[in-house]
């Protein structure tokens, strides 16, 4: 039993190998595809790490699961296979989620795959129908993720100007295309990377920009405002946008944003649209991910009994919100947009998945 | 080459017979004519000229003025998305061409009406016995006002010199015609001037994706000092001004509208900026022919447009 914090009482506390081995062991029935299991075992690691990352991996692993599947006697035609391969994923998709809370992004694709095959059309046989929806998968990824990158990069390169100072907060595969590309282009700037524990992901983010020969500063998040006075624009990833502009990311893209609009300095988020959600949050305590309370014990073990010191709790927050005004801009595939028009694109590019 | 140079032309000949017309109108003349005496028999060789006669218009000089290449990079890349829209409506090639001819010639009157669509949605704004603050020339501006003030409503208006052209004895002098009392001051009087100010209104040049506006210099000056004193800023633009620009401070602008080399006077460097960008923060409303918009709406119409 993990020590529960009370605030967060409420969320689906870390519990690794209890959970995973004793769903494993539960079940008998052999309903999860071994692709899905394989999957699931990399998540709960943080193997696979990154919306783009899991929400890829996802589609990969459910177009095998479509691909072998096989229709029970009497439901051989496409128009029956839209109806039961639909409950075919259920159980796959909540062992997913056992192993570790799906983002935004991964929610958003499974609802367009369940509504790519409802409404699957039902003249196809079940080979074809199978295809058909390898195709839509393989093309959501191009499209939504692969695709998309590239033009974020971009736009977000065309406003990285010479003599830029550009901090980043942990890593973004998004931001660092775009770091790379302005790099390639030849604008001439300086890059600092603003890291924190317990995950320290801004190291790789800083291996790869320095890799290429870009100028770069690494700091902590407690020298923050130390360094923010030199600082001329801040470029932040997202796990998600909600309808009301606010910001689902790492843990401590607050405190960056907010220090950034306290010295007046522009928030840029880069973020794909298919990460864009219609739900509206207000703080980062209602709905949030708990990872393993044990990262957060220092590599010198001063806390290692801590389970045994009554009335000690330690949290360790995944995510957190940042505020719609403590950002600039949005770059999207479609362009640069204010963060009130997160609404505006839901509305406009999702009507079909709404129907 | 003679048919891109034929767009230029037609575009001066068009502003030279229509002194009050504007940019957008005469972009879009010019390009609805390219498109009527061109040889062009599909879509893209259709799109290829427009894209050469884009460059070729924004590459114009303006002498003594400011440059436009604002408002005609949004005339030309509305028109541009019209045409792709068009040609996905209408398979056929001669009836897409023939409806693009159509709009294109009807797009003037339509611009006309919008500035009397704007002065109509000003109108409730527009109250008995408020003092106006009006910065730099607009048209429209200017429209709001004498529309108001045919209607019946008596209030007075503070107008800017807006150095360097001096415009504001432009602005004076039309709404004085128009029998409304009329104060100028130094521009940097603006300060001094608020407090007795009710409201603020400008045009816009161009109104950015973020609903910020880029304008003459001094713009955000303006709406600094009227945000520190709490009275409504407002603009009134027309809807073909939107663009998809989105500067993220006031010097990160277009090239064509970026700060000329400075020149040398006496030994002192004088540096002139011609525009200026004011956040979408400082604005209260912008008064459109699409409605009395906030800052925030005006992504969402662009949105609507570009998609």
């Amino acid at each position: 039993m993990q020590k529960k914090v009370p605030w967060f009482s409420h969320l689906p506390q870390y519990e690794r190998e209890a959970s995973l081995s004793a769903q494993l062991a539960e079940r008998t029935d052999n309903d999860i595809h071994p692709e899905v299991l394989k999957l699931g075992l990399k998540l709960a690691d943080w193997l696979i790490v990154g919306g783009n990352a899991r929400t890829e991996a996802m589609l990969k692993a459910f177009s095998k699961v479509i691909m072998d599947y096989n229709p029970p006697k009497d439901h051989e035609t496409g128009a029956d296979m839209s109806r039961h391969l639909d409950t075919r994923l259920k159980p796959m998709i909540s062992y997913l989620v056992a192993c570790r809370p799906l983002c935004i992004g991964m929610g958003n694709a499974i609802r367009w795959l369940k509504g790519k095959i409802a409404h699957l059309p039902p003249t196809l046989s079940l080979d074809d129908a199978k295809q058909h929806l390898h195709e839509q998968m393989e093309g959501y990824v191009t499209e939504k993720i692969v695709f998309a990158d590239r033009i974020i990069s971009k736009h977000a390169a065309a406003k990285i100007n010479n003599n830029d100072v550009i901090l980043v907060y942990a890593r973004s595969m998004a931001v660092e295309a775009a770091i790379l590309r302005a790099h390639k282009e030849g604008t001439t700037f300086r890059v600092i990377v603003v890291d924190s524990r317990p995950k320290m992901e801004g190291k790789q983010l800083l291996d790869r920009v320095s890799a290429a020969g870009v100028a770069c500063t690494y700091i902590m998040i407690n020298s923050l405002s130390f360094v923010m006075k030199e600082v001329t624009k801040v470029f932040l990833g997202a796990s998600a946008m909600l309808a009301n502009g606010n910001v689902i990311s790492r843990v401590g893209t607050a405190s960056v944003a907010m220090m950034a609009r306290q010295y007046k300095v522009p928030v840029l988020v880069c973020c794909e649209t298919y990460k864009f959600s219609e739900k509206v949050m207000l703080d980062s305590i209602c709905n949030n991910e708990l990872g393993d309370p044990d990262e957060l014990v220092a590599s010198n073990n001063t806390l290692a009994d801590w389970r045994d010191v009554k009335d000690m709790k330690l949290l360790n927050l995944v995510y957190d919100l940042t505020p719609a005004e403590s950002l600039t801009l949005v770059i999207t595939e479609l362009g640069y947009l204010p963060p009130s028009s997160v609404p505006v694109v839901i509305r406009e590019y999702r009507k079909e998945v709404t129907l | 080459m003679a048919e891109e140079a034929e767009v230029v032309r037609n575009f001066k000949e068009w502003m030279e017979k229509n002194e009050k017309g504007a940019i957008a109108v005469a972009a879009i003349h010019a390009l609805t004519t390219m498109i009527k005496n061109s040889g062009a028999s599909t879509i893209m060789e259709l799109e290829i000229l427009l894209k050469a006669a884009q460059e070729q218009l924004q590459e114009m000089k303006f002498e003594g003025q400011r440059s436009k290449v604002i408002q005609l990079t949004a005339a030309c890349e509305l028109f541009a998305r019209h045409v792709t829209r068009t040609a996905l409506d209408i398979g056929d090639f001669e009836a897409c061409k023939q409806r693009l001819i159509e709009r294109g010639m009807r797009f003037a009157e339509q611009a006309d009406v919008s500035r009397a669509v704007i002065a109509e949605n000003a109108r409730p704004f527009i109250r008995d016995g408020m003092a106006i603050l009006v910065h730099g020339y607009s048209n429209v501006v200017c429209g709001c006002l004498q529309h108001a003030a045919k209607s019946g409503v008596r209030f007075k208006v503070i107008v800017t010199q807006g150095q360097p052209e001096c415009v504001g004895f432009k602005t004076a002098s039309t709404l004085q015609e128009a029998g409304i009392p009329v104060d100028m001051i130094l521009d940097t009087a603006v300060g001094y001037v608020i407090q007795e100010v009710d409201m603020v209104l400008t045009g816009a040049a161009g109104v950015c994706e973020s609903g910020g506006i880029i304008n003459k210099i001094g713009t955000f000056q303006v709406a600094a000092i009227a945000k520190e004193a709490k009275k409504p800023f407002c603009v009134a633009s027309e809807s073909y001004k939107f663009c998809r620009l989105y500067p993220l401070s006031p010097t990160d602008l277009p090239d064509a509208e970026k700060e000329p080399t400075p020149r040398v006077e006496q030994g002192i460097k004088i540096r002139q900026p011609p525009s200026d960008f004011t956040p979408p923060s400082h604005i209260t409303l912008l008064l459109t022919d699409i409605g009395v918009l906030t800052p925030s709406a005006v992504s969402d119409e662009l949105i609507k447009l570009y998609y």
